[in-house]
Formats: structure tokens, sequence, C-alpha cells
């Protein structure tokens, strides 16, 4: 952890974040005071049992869901309290997504997704750019497909690529490896390693999948809203203990 | 952003079909009306129904695009939270979808124009054929038609847009993350508080209505207490749907499939609302409007028997001391032309008149004065329908311009009965019309004998009465005919697409179902019940609207007439399309394998 930190200081912080669900009877708390930084440049993995919060975690994280208190900072602002134009802003220029479902726009070609958020920002669109990062994610020669014409490993590379085309300073990813095949799954893991490795880009990443957790820099575990546990370059055998361990 | 819509648009457009075909039928429609009314400066009648349709037109064309605008949007919802998510900002979303409608409005107003001139010859031999415009009547083209096709098209689809483009705005970019596209709460609250105040707006109408004693003002009152109300309906339908569900749903019995049709129903708000309204408002316009003609006509039919009072009516004068005659009411129909102030605005139209003899008329008619009297009608006086006694009316007959005293009221005149009633004297002998005349005979006289020296043709009143009703009848069945034909084109477009929209968003249901093992053909079934118990909601809320006109015209008629042949016809067609647009599009979803639809999610 010490390691982690002292690189280049957290890109995401919670502080003392709690969310609740449901009215004042059947109030559930789905995170219970969590604090928790992720280091610039590094990759972590946020694990637990159905249930214990972890893609609440993610969402407020992301300024998706707004904690019911504590601090969700990036950068000098606080998500928790920003307006809906501000993280408008924010999800233009310093978070990307990346789901299990890969969410591109079905009537769109690749590149025309990956455009996309450069389009929404209003910003000016270098074709030069989005072949460049298709090219990269191994999808040089897919560019006129539409989504359905691509199978799923092929769609979750056009998505990173969509997610990484306005440089975020954070990439969510959530179960990214949850719909492919296992090939598919390490070709998509590999990719986002190197991202991390080459670009210092910082991801956090919902995962069930104690494989997909190993490729990471670190792995959080979750359990009833909490924080309980924490690896450094766990083995897939580690985290496949630990995640037991917790289930049962 | 445009882009995107073009993208967008051939990807789905199978869900802007509906909305293409009401723009299209829409402008058609206008288009074609307005060049007929621009050419057609001196036949009344079909200035009137054309400007029925084209009201009931351009109504209907805002109402169907804008209710599936609002539809195709609740199935988006997913999609516009995905853009929300990668940046796309609220205006962005807005701007999409309204330049979604741009699109979809020219494409409607380019195949509008050219099916205008389809349905401009067609119109034109529809109304040749009834006798409202002569077989050599040719409307001229006009270039501004242009202007105001493409200005009406895409202002509908635009208008359509707006408020569920409002909506969709508001979609949380979280949204995109959930497993179903089903979107949030139907009723919101400003759906609430649009709903009841339109049904208030409308009872408060239907009441009004129900005090006036004017048909001029009675009629536009209850119809539009019928379309607010009919709107207001619409909007709690969502409410209205699941409640008569529960109802209807306890006689399609415990079954397995009435159990499920019951839960589907409650839970497939939106989709069954969206089927139910354009059924509500076809329903609401039909049978409101056939009543409001038929009850119209039921009471000037009252107004005859009560109170005209003879035994034979002959087209044209008697001579007096006629054998046989007791009395005979000489009336010449004639038209004058009446300019009225107001405020400061001076209008000059035509009305329908008499000239008449009082004394005689007086005993041929026995319909009360509201005040004055028949005795002071002679000289420069005149007998008005709803004027002021004593007052003065600029009355324009026979080339010279009057103005004479309003001596006596008259109760309000229903379909065609006179306007005005003036002394024979004070109209010169060219300006009279045909006359016909209403003979009382002496005690003991024989009709036949008499009415062979009379002016012929000779009628009893009986035969006479009738024949009145007929010819308002042949009116009034023309009118129908136009808009019947309209409003059912229209719902029918709005049914069947929102039924091909809702079997769409079904197949993983459907799939589900099955793999719960239900049979394909219970699955079909259930849908089928489901769509039943729509098009009953449908059919009643509409017939409850329409109920509002006809209380509201009741009080100035006298009478109710609810026309319930149009009303079960409609039933009929409603049931058969509604049903066989459902089995269709659920086989259609049904027909791949379960297993293969259960697992895919767009």
């Amino acid at each position: 952890m010490s390691m982690l930190q002292t690189q280049a200081g957290t890109a995401v912080e919670l502080r003392d974040v709690v969310r609740e669900y449901g009215s004042r009877q059947a109030r559930v708390r789905a995170l219970d005071g969590v604090g928790i930084g992720f280091a610039r440049g590094t990759w972590t993995a946020v694990m637990g049992p159905s249930g214990s919060g972890k893609s609440t975690l993610l969402h407020c994280a992301a300024g998706l869901e707004r904690p019911t208190s504590g601090q969700v900072l990036l950068g000098d602002r606080d998500l928790a309290t920003a307006s809906e134009r501000d993280l408008t802003e924010l999800r233009r220029r310093d978070i990307g997504f990346v789901f299990q479902s890969f969410n591109l726009v079905s009537s769109l070609t690749a590149e025309q997704n990956v455009a996309l958020p450069l389009r929404l920002a209003g910003s000016k669109v270098s074709m030069k750019d989005v072949r460049a990062i298709l090219t990269g994610v191994g999808l040089g020669d897919r560019l006129r497909h539409r989504p359905r014409e691509l199978s799923g490993g092929q769609q979750q590379r056009v998505a990173i690529a969509r997610a990484m085309i306005t440089r975020p300073a954070v990439l969510f990813a959530d179960e990214p490896t949850g719909a492919l095949d296992s090939a598919a799954a390490r070709t998509v893991l590999g990719l986002l390693r190197s991202m991390v490795d080459e670009a210092q880009q910082t991801i956090v990443m919902v995962t069930h999948d104690p494989a997909a957790a190993a490729s990471a820099d670190s792995v959080v575990f979750l359990r009833d809203g909490r924080i309980v546990d924490r690896l450094v370059r766990p083995s897939v055998r580690e985290v496949a203990d630990r995640l037991a361990a917790l289930e049962a | 952003m445009f882009t995107l819509s073009v993208a967008t648009f051939r990807e789905r457009w199978q869900l802007f079909v509906g909305a293409i075909l009401t723009v299209t039928l829409g402008v058609a429609i206008v288009q074609s009306s307005l060049l007929i009314v621009a050419s057609a400066g001196g036949y009344g009648e079909a200035i009137a129904i054309l400007g029925l349709a084209l009201g009931v037109s351009a109504f209907l064309a805002a109402f169907i695009v804008s209710s599936t605008f609002a539809f195709t949007i609740a199935q988006r919802r997913r999609d516009l939270a995905l853009l929300r998510l990668i940046g796309g900002s609220r205006g962005q979303i807005r701007r999409l979808l309204l330049s979604e409608a741009l699109l979809l409005g020219v494409l409607g107003t380019l195949l509008g124009i050219p099916a205008g001139q389809i349905v401009l010859s067609a119109q034109t031999a529809l109304l040749e054929n009834l006798g409202f415009l002569p077989g050599s009547f040719s409307a001229a083209w006009h270039g501004w038609i242009l202007w105001v096709s493409l200005g009406l098209g895409i202002g509908v689809a635009q208008a359509g847009v707006l408020a569920a483009s409002r909506r969709a705005s508001r979609v949380r970019p979280l949204e995109a993350l959930r497993e179903t596209g089903a979107g949030a709460k139907v009723m919101t609250v400003s759906r609430w508080i649009l709903g009841i105040l339109l049904v208030i707006v409308g009872l408060t109408l239907m009441l009004v209505s129900t005090a006036v004693s004017n048909p001029n003002g009675a009629i536009p009152l209850s119809i539009n207490a019928m379309v607010a109300l009919a709107l207001g309906l619409s909007a709690l339908s969502p409410v209205i749907v699941p409640l008569i569900g529960r109802l209807t749903g306890t006689l399609a019995g415990r079954g397995t499939i009435g159990r499920l049709a019951r839960a589907n129903l409650r839970d497939g708000v939106r989709r069954n609302s969206s089927t139910a309204a354009p059924l509500l408002i076809l329903v609401a316009l039909l049978i409101g409007l056939a009543g409001t003609f038929d009850t119209l006509s039921e009471g000037a039919h009252h107004q005859l028997t009560d109170n005209v009072r003879g035994d034979l009516v002959a087209a044209g004068p008697i001579a007096p001391l006629t054998p046989g005659v007791a009395t005979a009411s000489t009336e010449y129909a004639l038209t004058i032309k009446v300019t009225s102030v107001n405020q400061g605005d001076t209008e000059t139209d035509d009305f329908p008149a008499l000239a008449i003899d009082p004394a005689a008329y007086q005993q041929a008619h026995q319909l009360p004065l509201i005040a004055g009297s028949y005795a002071d009608l002679h000289g420069l006086t005149v007998a008005a329908a709803g004027g002021k006694l004593g007052s003065t009316v600029r009355i324009h007959v026979g080339g010279q311009d009057l103005n004479p005293r309003v001596v006596a009221v008259l109760p309000p005149a229903l379909n065609g009965s006179p306007e005005y009633l003036l002394p024979r004297d004070l109209v010169p002998p060219p300006a009279l019309g045909p006359a016909q005349s209403i003979v009382r005979l002496q005690p003991g006289a024989d009709p036949a004998a008499v009415a062979r020296s009379l002016p012929q043709p000779v009628l009893t009143l009986d035969e006479w009465i009738a024949q009145s009703d007929s010819a308002q009848d042949s009116l009034n069945a023309g009118v129908m005919k136009v808009v019947m034909g309209l409003a059912a084109l229209y719902a029918v477009i709005g049914v069947v697409n929102a039924v091909v929209i809702a079997a769409g968003e079904r197949r993983r249901e459907f799939a589900v179902a099955r793999l719960t093992g239900f049979t394909r053909n219970q699955v079909i079934g259930t849908a089928l019940l489901e769509s039943a118990v729509v098009t009953v909601t449908g059919l009643l809320l509409g017939w409850l609207s329409a109920m509002a006109a006809l209380i509201g015209i009741s009080g100035v008629a006298g009478t109710m007439v609810i026309p319930w042949g149009a009303f079960w016809l409609t039933a009929l067609g409603a049931f058969l399309v509604v049903g066989a647009t459902s089995v269709w599009t659920s086989r259609s979803a049904t027909r791949a394998t379960p297993i293969s639809l259960a697992g895919t999610r767009e």
C-alpha cells in the first residue's frame, strides 16, 4: 500500500462514504463508512460477495450516485456535492466507463462510437486519433463495423477505446470480463494492464472473477458495505481463497 | 448530434413508422382540405365539413405523434442514459430527440405533399358524390400551400416530441446500467395534475354547456368538453387501465393465463395506456360527434312535431278561400345578410329566414316566444332567434339595407330552422324564395280532395316532417362519413403502432414466460387477453368522454341520443384490429426458440 501511494498521490479518494437506500422502514446501508484512496497510475480491483456494496462503491466513486454522507474527491472537486452540470463536464473529461454489457450505441460504427464522447464534449474530432486508438486495441480492421457485427471481446475493446479517447483521469470498469469467454477476457485484461504500465492510467474495477482481480495491482475486499481486507499483487489462488473465506 | 439522430433513425425506423405515417396523413389531409376551401368560396356546407376534417386531422396527428414519441422514448431510456454516461448533457439529449423529430417531420411532409394530391381528388370526389360540390369542381393549386404543409409537418412533429424530450433529458446516467430498459414512474406529478385538471375542465365545460340556450354556443362548448375529458382520461389511463384490468380480469377467470394477464396489465402500464389512448380518442370523437348530430336532429324533429299544427303542406302559396282550407300559413324561404357589430368589428353573415304572415304563422307554429309577440310583427320589424327585444338589426334583403326592430325573440334555432322571421310586406316580391304553406283543414274536409286543389306537390304533415329529417340526416351522414373515416384511420395507425412497438419490447419477457413452462399458445393467449382488456378500457373511457358532449348538448336539444349502432361497430372494429395485431406480433415475437431470446438484451 505504501509503495502505491508514494507513486504520485491519489486520483480518487472516498472519505467516510455512507450510502443508504430505501425509506425509514426498509433502510439498507450499502456503504457503511468507506474510506479509500486510489493512487494515480494504479489498477485496483474491488471484490466481495453479492450485495457487499462493490457496485455502489464504484457508482459513488464515479459520481453516478450521490453518497448519503461523506466526500468523494476527484482532484480538488467533491463529487458528492457537485452540480449536474459539473458532473456532466466531469464525465466528458475526467472519467471513463467500461461495463459488463459493453453499452455501445448500436446504430453507430466502431469509429463513430469511439468518437462520440469527443463530439458530445464539443471538441474537435481527429479521426486519426480515433483510428490510432482502435488500432491500439487491435481493431484497426473493424473501424466501420457496427456493434452487432463484432464479437463480445471486440465490442468490449471498442468500449475501452471509447473510454480512453478523452484520456480520462480514472477509468471505471464494472465486470469488464463478465460477459466474455476466457480467451477474450485475457485479451481485455492484457489491454488494461498495458494501459496502466505504459500510460500510467488509473483503473478502478469491480469484478467477481479472481483471475481478473489478480491482473490488478491490488485487490480490495468488501463485505456488508465495509472494506475488510486488501491484497497487493496477489495470485489468482490467494484472491479465490480470500473471497471464499468472505462468502463462507 | 445530427449524425447520431440519422443513425438512430436508420437503426430504429420501425419505432418511427407510425409517427411518419401520421405526419404524412395529417399533411396530406390538411393540404387537400385547404386547397378545396380556398377554391370553394360559395359552397358553405363543403367548407364546414372540411373545416371539421381539418381540425380533427391536425388534432389527431399531434396527439398520435406525441403519444408515439412518449412511448418510443420510454423504450430508449437505456440508450439515452448511456449518452448521459459518456458525457452527454441534458440539452444534448433534447437536441438529439428534437432533431429526430425534425427528420421525421421532414420525411412525413415530403411523403405528405404528393399524398395530398391523391387525397385531394378523393376528397373532391367524395364531396361531389355527397352533393356538397358541383361535378365540375376542381381545386386550384396554390404555391403557398407547400409552406403551410412543411410548417405543419415539422410543427406537429416538434410539438409532439417537446414534452417527451424534456422528460427524457432528466434520465439519470446510472439507468444505463440497469438490467431492464424499463422507464421510470409513468404517473409523474405533472401527469396527475394535467389529467385531473383536464377532467375538471371537461366536466365544467359540460355543465356550462347544458345551461347555454343557443346551439351555436352549446355545440363548440360540448365538443370542447369532450376533447378535454378525453385528453384528461388518457393522461390518467395508466391508473385506470390496471383498475379495469382487475375488474375485467376477474371475469377472465382464475386460470394461469388470466393470472399472468392480470399481472402484466399491472406491470406494463405505459405500454397499455399507449394502446388505449388512440382508441379512447377515436371513440370519443366518433360517438361524441355522431351523438351530437343525432341529438340535434332529434331535437329539431321534436320541435317540428311538437310545434307545427297543420294537416297538409303544399309547395306554394294558397289562394284565398280555397274550399276545405281553414287556415294556411304561407312561408317564403330566403337568405338574408345580417351585419352584427361586435366590439367594433362588423361582421356580415348569411342566415336562413322566412317571410311570413304573422297571424297565420302563429296559428301553424305553436312555438312559444321567449319575449315579445307576433302581433307586433308588422312594418319595419323582425323576429329573431336569440336577439334582444327592442334592439335593431342591420339586414340586407332584396337589394336594400334595412334596420328593423326586434319585436319577438324566438327560441334557439336547431338544425335548419329559421333564425329570422320577417313580415311578408317587408320583403320585395322578387327577393322571395320558394314558398310552402302549412294548411289546416276545415272539420270534415276530405284531405285527398283538398290536396288536389293545392299547389303540388302536397305532403301530409308527417311526410313533410320525415322529409326535413332526412334532408338534415343526409348532411350529417356526409359529415360523419368524412370525419369518421379520418379518425378511424388515425386510430388504426396509432393502435397498430403501439401494439407493434410493445411486442418488440416483450420478446424477452415472452421467452422467459416460455422457459418457465408456458406453451407458445398460452403466451399468445395471454397477450390477446391483455389487449382485449386494454381495448375494453379504451372503449369505455372514450364512451365516457363522448357522454360529456351528449350531456352538454342535451340542454339545448331537449333530448339525448346515444348512437349505439356506431358504438358497437367501432367496438367490433377495435377488437378485430387490436386482437389481430396482438396475435400477429406475439406470434412473430415467439417464433425463435425461447432460450435464444432470454439471454439477449438488445
